[in-house]
């Protein structure tokens, strides 16, 4: 033992000098660091209960529960993030895959009580201290365990649109659709957006698990419409999607076109199919649209005779005739159609009721049905068959309501559309004016575009409250589609030198005037500024109207048709017990899936209407 | 009496000799669950004779979760904030080693910056865990006031862990794809400064601890590992370079970025008690030096985390594997085994204390004095939870 | 290279066929499942696996350890195939000079009739090992016999149920009978919630 080793450790006393490390005070005088992982903060407005935090916590600490002043909303299933404090272990796996970034962490970690039951609490309803705290733990930049980023969908170069009619979206690869379906979490809360609620979560899944049929039979619960709604559904569901909030909604529309893609057709009769015994009661459909077709569909399911009256040649309603080919090949629609006949719904094309006026599109057929067969009326209808459901849409265009519309050069925009699905030129020459700023606006403008014409649209608002999708409107402009907005039409002129072979379409400036809260702006007309342009042709395509002619009188009234508008129940019922409506005619979205959700509650409508006059004639 | 137990002797080497409970020349004693000397729980099943110890049992299971189990019913994400509770004291080579078989089977490729990020904090775990030790070292010998300075400067790095991470013990930072944040403003400087404060206090430690009658006079010679009991024991790590064996998987299969890192192999021959804290008390040194090169060379800017697939619906392809790192104690390992599913099919840790704190202190334990047990144990350096998963 | 071992090689492929022209393995062919005798899977340059049967195991072991280089055993466990009846015993050895890792795969029958999963002991080849086989004999009930106190339990107290660590075993089932749940918890699917708030008649 050297007598240095007895020194050494001598040489170390001055350190009983120092001051103690310990914080005298912690709770006061320790903060937690500014990512500390301490208690948990939500922000109430942000959070849309979508339950992902629930799913991932691998201690099962999260729960969701109702809080009161947070109401069920389209895109907020009001639920919110109860928390187990027994059970969670702040590992913030829930702050990282929250699809709002609503939920985080406070740098707070003291929390004494001597209530156990106060530990399960709801961050950000209960009022807590650390509720505001600026510091605390959240999701880093740079980080991110759910994609932000869509699978990009491939599709034609404007160019080579311009020169055909051919589908413009491509459709994904498997490879893609399955990177895509693997984006989902899974919440549902797009389900309650959806008009026909389909499960989409559902078929989402059967992607990723590379079921196809599996997701073809969940579709066809809801919606017979697949190959359709896979291309033109208008989407709602991904307007909520919970991933909406942290970067692009999944692409639940090509997911479903996906499918429907995929699906082999000669699997489609089994998948669809149902054990239900055959019924002897006949129900009449008059419309083949998606609204007519739908309900036909799942009327035959539970085993109805049906009958399907459509005045065209075709089935598909406004999915053929206004919606071009571009966007919705009509092999597409066929194949819907296809499987609705195949389970022996009968179709009666061409058979127009009687006194159901016809459009101002093209006149392929008239009067008796194709078949040979005397067209029907509705009051024969009403005799023959045990229920009637119609879905006669909106097939005449508003007009303009100004001076000189009945100019020859002005063609509706509907119009154009059913001519060119006729297989008809139109007569649009080169300069072409489309007045309006919805969908059939921006496709008979894109059509004009695809028929060499140098288009202009017209609206009267601004861009953002046009009603047409916002990739027509971007794939319209991308198209070399021309946009001049808040402009108000005035008239239309001949001039002289024209001779009927151009129109002078008058406009003038509109300037946006605040109507208050909850009220858009309402653009009124700049008398100073007006203008005067020289077309070819003015297309105006500014909404439709029902025509409800064929309907007499005495039963309209019965029916409870008011100005050419008719209120029915939830499961389509009319005033007449017997008589039940749906579709564009009758819903305030008009579109094509909620036509087909009103197909789909009508029949259900009809369904228990015909079954409970059975059970009245068994016990009479 | 002619009932009384007959215990079989566990060393390997002795199997065969009996120890007879009713002669009356032999006593047991409990050392544990609770033992300043033990970190965590565990207990020590002591027969002795005299105050010499003839046989010595391991007994764990008191810190059991289950965690290879439990893996088995979680997705890969949710055994992410599992893993950390392996082992306590150095709770990032789980991080690291789950998030590396993860990504090595799902074939994911982690940005460099992240690595860097990865590597500090595995050094920065390997100090803590160090500075912990000599609180457990030299408090078994003791000399309670130096273990005092140990763990107030182990709280100093934890304080740099937890603005770094949100968390002082349970880190949760190395996610498989990453990390989960980058270094916070100013860290630089204050890592730096703890470092300098760590540096301050060794050399202190080393007139105190190592140039110390007292200690010398327990440590050396106590506990002397033979070389050859190396492989058969599976020691790795400090208890084997003590031993002259000159291995260490940061150098002998570099991961992270050990490769580019300038540090030696310590190593030392005497094999006990004393030349183990001493390669120690080295490698305190020398993650020292790695921390402030890694803060020097790490670039500055960078991806953090790779996108994953979403951790939800995450599948990894079938397979099997198995990467190790050095961890303060020797060799830590993962042994990753897919059936293609959501959930792991099987999670075997392997941890160093596994065979350091069962067969090889039953082993050493063998003629050693009842006073020098938890100095021998603390000189193997375990830690529990890795033993029983 | 390693010179100090009767077989020298320099890479892993090549000690797989030194393995092959030994009849431990079979050679190269298209991957197969894991418990299949005879396969081999190279997961990287420094790491691959080959499936013995029980009766070889023993022997490619020690040749492996005493001319081959791989003095480390860095880990005896066992994998749970139920489905096939099967547990997986897995060897991971290591060779400190070539920093080389082989992991030899037993598959041995779950329950092979009476005496249930059974296996040869390596207690005399690695002083740790004995720790190992006690853990399996505990978790999975795989028997080593003659290995030293095999039978002692080693992490559980008193456990009679099912060796735990068996697929079988229901771990949250388990928790379910065994603990009381703190009542209260309830939640909420937020699909069927809006359903229900929403459209409940649709």
């Amino acid at each position: 033992m050297s007598l240095k080793d007895i020194l050494s450790p001598l040489t170390v006393w001055r350190r009983t000098a120092e001051k103690p490390y310990t914080v005298i005070d912690p709770i006061n005088d320790r903060p937690g660091a500014a990512r500390y992982r301490g208690f948990h903060k939500n922000d109430m407005e942000a959070c849309i209960g979508c339950g992902t935090c629930e799913t991932i916590c691998q201690n099962a600490a999260i729960d969701l529960v109702p809080v009161e002043g947070i109401e069920t909303t389209n895109g907020d299933s009001g639920l919110r993030p109860q928390i187990d404090y027994g059970r969670c272990c702040w590992c913030a796996l829930c702050v990282d895959i929250c699809t709002t970034s609503s939920l985080t962490m406070s740098n707070e970690y003291i929390w004494v009580d001597t209530d156990p039951e106060v530990f399960r609490f709801v961050p950000g309803a209960e009022n807590k201290p650390w509720d505001n705290s600026e510091l605390g733990y959240s999701r880093a930049e740079g980080y991110q365990l759910l994609d932000p980023e869509r699978v990009e969908m491939p599709e034609l170069e404007p160019d080579t649109r311009l020169t055909s009619f051919i589908e413009m979206v491509q459709g994904y690869s498997a490879e893609q659709a399955k990177k895509e379906a693997d984006r989902c979490v899974e919440c549902g809360i797009c389900m309650a957006a959806c008009p026909a609620h389909m499960d989409i979560p559902g078929y989402i899944k059967a992607i990723r698990e590379n079921d196809i049929n599996g997701g073809l039979a969940l579709m066809y619960q809801t919606n017979p419409f697949p190959a359709s709604c896979g291309r033109i559904c208008t989407h709602r569901c991904e307007e909520v999607c919970a991933i909406n909030h942290t970067g692009d909604p999944i692409a639940i529309r090509w997911l479903k076109r996906y499918i429907a893609d995929m699906a082999d057709e000669s699997d489609y009769q089994a998948i669809t199919k149902t054990a239900e015994p055959e019924r002897t009661e006949k129900v009449a459909i008059i419309g083949a649209g998606p609204g007519g077709l739908s309900a036909a569909y799942y009327l035959r399911l539970l085993g109805y005779q049906v009958t399907v009256f459509e005045a065209q040649p075709h089935g598909g309603g406004m999915l053929r005739y206004g919606i071009p080919e571009y966007r919705l090949p009509y092999d597409q629609l066929d194949k819907d159609i296809d499987l609705v006949a195949s389970l022996g719904v009968e179709i009666k094309y061409n058979t127009r009721i009687n006194g159901l006026k016809e459009s101002n599109g093209p006149k392929e057929s008239d009067g008796p049905g194709s078949d040979g067969g005397p067209a029907p009326s509705f009051e024969q209808l009403y005799q023959d068959y045990d229920a009637v459901f119609f879905s006669t849409g909106l097939p005449d265009p508003y007009t303009l309501g100004i001076q000189g519309e009945d100019h020859p050069r002005v063609i509706s925009g509907i119009s154009i559309l059913e001519d060119v699905t006729a297989g008809k030129t139109p007569d649009l020459r080169k300069s072409v004016a489309v007045v309006g700023g919805g969908n059939v606006a921006m496709d008979a403008a894109r059509t004009a575009r695809r028929m060499g014409c140098e288009v202009t649209v017209l609206y009267r608002r601004r861009e953002v409250d046009m009603p047409a999708d916002e990739e027509e409107i971007t794939e319209a402009k991308e198209e070399g589609v021309k946009f001049i907005t808040q402009a108000i039409p005035v008239r239309i002129e001949d001039k002289p030198e024209a001779k009927g072979e151009q129109a002078a379409f008058v406009w003038g400036e509109a300037e946006m005037v605040d109507q208050g809260e909850d009220r858009r702006p309402k653009p009124v007309l700049q008398e100073d500024k007006i203008h005067t342009d020289l077309f070819d042709t003015v297309v105006p395509a500014i909404g439709q109207g029902s025509s409800l002619d064929f309907i007499p009188e005495d039963m309209a009234a019965k029916i409870g048709i008011i100005k050419y508008k008719i209120k029915v129940g939830l499961h389509g019922e009319t005033g007449e017990p017997k008589i039940f409506a749906g579709g564009d005619i009758s819903n305030r979205l008009k579109d094509a899936i909620s036509a087909i959700a009103d197909g789909h509650r009508a029949a259900k409508g009809i369904d228990r209407y015909l079954r409970e006059n059975q059970s009245k004639k068994e016990t009479s | 009496m002619t009932n009384a137990p007959i215990i079989p002797l566990t060393d390997n080497h002795q199997a065969g000799r009996r120890v007879d409970l009713s002669s009356g020349k032999y006593l047991k004693l409990w050392q544990g669950p609770q033992h300043p000397g033990i970190t965590g729980n565990m207990s020590l099943e002591l027969t002795v004779s005299g105050d010499e110890i003839v046989d010595l049992r391991t007994h764990v299971g008191y810190l059991h979760r289950g965690f290879e189990k439990l893996m088995e019913r979680r997705t890969y994400i949710q055994n992410f904030p599992i893993v950390c509770r392996i082992c306590v004291p150095e709770p990032d080579f789980n991080e690291y080693l789950y998030a590396a078989t993860v990504e090595e089977l799902a074939g994911i490729r982690v940005p460099e910056r992240a690595n860097w990020l990865r590597n500090l904090t595995l050094e920065m775990a390997r100090l803590a865990s160090f500075l912990q030790w000599i609180g457990g070292q030299t408090g078994a010998f003791g000399m309670g006031v130096i273990g005092q300075w140990g763990i107030t400067h182990r709280d100093y790095v934890l304080d740099l862990f937890e603005e770094l991470s949100g968390g002082r013990i349970y880190h949760m930072y190395i996610i498989p794809g990453g990390v989960r944040g980058e270094l916070p403003e100013g860290f630089e400087e204050r890592a730096r400064a703890v470092l300098d404060k760590v540096e301050n206090l060794l050399g202190d430690i080393e007139r105190a601890m190592f140039h110390n009658a007292v200690f010398k006079d327990r440590a050396k010679g106590l506990g002397v590992i033979p070389r050859e009991m190396i492989d058969s024991y599976g020691i790795t790590g400090p208890n084997a370079r003590a031993a002259g064996v000159a291995r260490d998987v940061r150098k002998d299969q570099p991961y992270l970025l050990y490769d580019q890192l300038d540090f030696d192999v310590v190593t030392a021959s005497g094999s006990d008690t004393y030349d183990r804290a001493w390669v120690r008390f080295q490698e305190i040194h020398q993650s020292l030096s790695l921390i402030r090169q890694m803060l020097t060379r790490m670039p500055k800017s960078g991806p953090i985390h790779t996108q994953l697939p979403n951790p939800l619906h995450w599948k990894i392809p079938a397979g099997q594997t198995y990467r190790r790192a050095e961890c303060t104690r020797g060799e830590y390992g993962y042994y990753l085994v897919s059936d293609g599913s959501g959930y792991p099919r099987r999670v075997y840790v392997r941890g160093p204390s596994y065979t350091h704190a069962v067969a090889l202190m039953e082993s050493m334990a063998v003629g050693a004095n009842i006073a020098d047990v938890a100095g021998l144990m603390v000189s193997f350096h375990t830690y529990p939870p890795e033993i029983e998963r | 290279m390693n010179t100090s071992y009767q077989y020298s090689y320099t890479n892993i492929e090549e000690l797989l066929e030194i393995l092959v022209e030994k009849g431990f393995i079979a050679p190269a062919t298209e991957q197969q499942h894991a418990t299949v005798i005879g396969r081999r899977q190279v997961q990287s340059s420094d790491l691959a696996f080959v499936t013995v049967a029980p009766e070889a195991a023993r022997h490619l072991i020690l040749d492996l350890r005493d001319r081959f280089g791989f003095t480390h055993l860095v880990l005896l466990t066992a994998v749970d195939y139920i489905e096939e009846g099967k547990f997986l015993l897995t060897y991971l050895l290591h060779n400190y000079e070539l920093h080389h890792d082989i992991g030899v795969q037993v598959p041995i029958g779950r329950e092979a009739a009476e005496a249930g999963a059974s296996m040869e002991s390596i207690h005399d080849l690695w002083a740790q090992a004995g720790t190992y086989q006690r853990e399996l004999k505990e978790m999975f009930g795989i028997d080593f016999p003659g290995s030293p106190r095999v039978d002692e339990p080693f992490i559980l107290e008193g456990w009679d149920e099912v060796p735990p660590m068996r697929r079988e075993f229901d771990t949250k089932q388990y928790s379910e009978t065994t603990y009381f749940p703190r009542p209260g918890r309830s939640t909420n699917d937020p699909a069927d919630y809006m359903r229900q708030k929403l459209y409940p008649k649709e």
